[in-house]
């Protein structure tokens, strides 16, 4: 396939929305193909920013027609933030940038034919494709661990009906239970987000069901920002929130959906509330296209984020691996706008930088308590090191920190706006 | 209003927003002239920085908590990154930032930001 015709859009989709306007499609002819499979924070970030140059034609796959943000999900679970306020409509997105939006899952890419095959058998070509699957869960990690039992402990780490389940086993837990959440070790999406998540039920616990507790099973004997969360929990929420890690209970090894029970190597916890969060890998279309190595995860060069497995693929978020950068919101856009001027000077001659890879991270300890993180990141000998690294400090004023939480609603504007193209 | 005519003064709005540092007035006039149309994102040292900071700033100015960057001149931000660059309070976050650009990389970010804000165009 050379080009875009109405004909072949049409052909395509049932069910598929095409948001540019016909004259585009026809002035797009002859300009670069690029297809971007994943709606997600990368996806997203990748497509509008491609788009926004004017130069090339930008098709954008994925089933759902809005994204739900994991990030502040936890304030969902709390009470504190709408779910709907944290949904963005991809057609929105699409129509205002000027990318075609087919809203269908990619079920195979053909790296040497340049093609994606899409769910009902279309094929789409392109002169260069983005993927940025997302990660999904190692189910046969933790035994009795499937999609069923996902259904009565949810893990909730991909925001959406989880985090609606996930809310109710909260709001209908009795005063007295347990909350247990069992944390995978390195890496995995978003290294602060069980630890923000404890902090967050705790807070919600306090207030309604005082007598329960939370309790962590770590695969960890250590995790990210631990002092800022010890010295929260121990401010805000005494004697509520337990941390065990892998050293003292072993990792996670079994769950009992029947009567909600997680089995480590060392004991049995059983759960009022289980938040099971599974060892995790990249995407399957990932995998499926020979885009992962032996970790699961796939390897990129660092100035592009061009596949090292697939030349012409490039990935970014979540499902990178090969350096120092943590799986986080920020951090996929981040590399997908690296990532967008590297295809634009692949495709169209367009100059080439540095990029600047950044990470920047708000974390809720309490609804007026937040920290921040500050990472910047160089390529070097083909992986991404940390260059410098800036974190909140223990003992900062309470000042301080309500201002941060304030900032951290404000950045999520903000940071939306950029990924989405606007409000939702 | 057909695609091709829009394309083409969009073009030539961006040829003249590369030169705008020495024909402002030229680039203000520009976009008047295509009221609703605003121009392509480009890719320019400034404009590939300046990515960066649309990821906290909401480049309408609406943003909460974050201080906008629409209403600051290039000497005024050049200035103010100095600042961030030379110590971490007020702002760690910045402090990176400001720590990880060279003199040339600011100045070209500077430069880009200040452009747009007077065009009423998106960082």
């Amino acid at each position: 396939m050379t080009g875009w015709t109405r004909r072949q859009i049409g052909g395509l989709a049932a069910g598929a929305l095409v948001a540019t306007a016909a004259p585009h499609i026809a002035h797009g002819r002859g300009r670069p193909r690029v297809v971007v499979v994943g709606g997600g924070i990368g996806g997203a970030t990748v497509a509008r920013y491609l788009a926004d140059l004017e130069t090339i034609d930008v098709t954008l796959i994925e089933p759902n027609p809005t994204h739900v943000t994991c990030f502040f999900s936890n304030l969902y679970l709390a009470g504190l933030r709408s779910l709907d306020s944290l949904t963005f409509d991809l057609r929105s997105l699409a129509e205002r940038h000027r990318i075609t939006f087919i809203r269908m899952r990619a079920v195979a890419i053909d790296p040497t034919a340049r093609s994606v095959v899409l769910q009902d058998g279309a094929r789409l070509g392109f002169d260069r494709l983005v993927v940025a699957p997302g990660i999904a869960f190692k189910l046969g990690e933790i035994g009795g661990y499937d999609e069923a039992a996902a259904e009565i402990m949810p893990h909730a780490w991909v925001a959406g009906p989880q985090s609606e389940l996930l809310r109710r086993q909260l709001e209908s837990m009795e005063d007295g239970g347990v909350f247990v959440i069992a944390a995978p070790a390195n890496p995995f999406r978003c290294p602060p987000a069980p630890y923000e998540r404890a902090s967050l039920v705790a807070y919600y616990l306090k207030q309604f069901k005082p007598r329960s507790k939370v309790l962590i099973l770590d695969a960890k004997d250590r995790f990210s920002g631990q002092e800022l969360f010890q010295d929260a929990w121990s401010r805000h929420y005494p004697g509520m929130i337990e941390w065990l890690p892998v050293q003292f209970i072993g990792k996670t090894r079994a769950v009992d959906a029947a009567t909600r029970s997680v089995v480590t190597e060392g004991e049995t916890f059983k759960a009022a509330v289980a938040n099971v969060i599974p060892p995790q890998k990249a995407g399957s279309i990932a995998e499926r296209t020979g885009l992962t190595d032996a970790t699961g995860w796939c390897p990129v060069d660092p100035l592009t984020f061009e596949s090292t497995l697939q030349r012409g693929i490039h990935v970014v978020g979540d499902a990178i691996i090969g350096g120092d950068m943590p799986k986080s919101a920020f951090s996929a856009n981040s590399q997908a706008k690296a990532c967008c001027f590297a295809v634009a000077a692949a495709l169209t001659g367009s100059p080439r930088f540095p990029p600047h890879l950044f990470n920047s991270c708000y974390t809720f300890l309490a609804p007026d308590d937040a920290f921040t993180n500050a990472i910047t990141f160089a390529p070097k000998d083909g992986k991404i090191k940390t260059v410098k690294m800036f974190i909140s400090k223990v003992g900062e004023s309470a000042k301080v920190r309500r201002r941060l939480a304030h900032q951290a609603v404000g950045w999520y504007s903000a940071f939306t706006a950029d990924v989405f193209g606007g409000v939702s | 209003m057909t695609a091709e005519p829009v394309a083409a003064i969009v073009s030539l709005a961006r040829g003249i927003a590369a030169e705008s540092r020495y024909f402002p007035g030229a680039l203000l006039s520009a976009f008047l002239l295509v009221p609703g149309v605003s121009a392509a994102a480009d890719t320019s040292q400034g404009a590939q920085i300046a990515a960066t900071c649309a990821s906290c700033h909401d480049p309408t100015g609406r943003g909460q908590g974050i201080p906008p960057l629409t209403t600051l001149d290039e000497q005024t931000i050049v200035k103010r990154m100095r600042a961030f660059r030379a110590s971490e309070s007020p702002s760690h976050v910045m402090h990176a930032v400001a720590l990880s650009l060279g003199d040339d990389e600011l100045a070209a970010v500077a430069r880009y930001l200040a452009d747009s804000a007077y065009a009423g165009r998106q960082p």
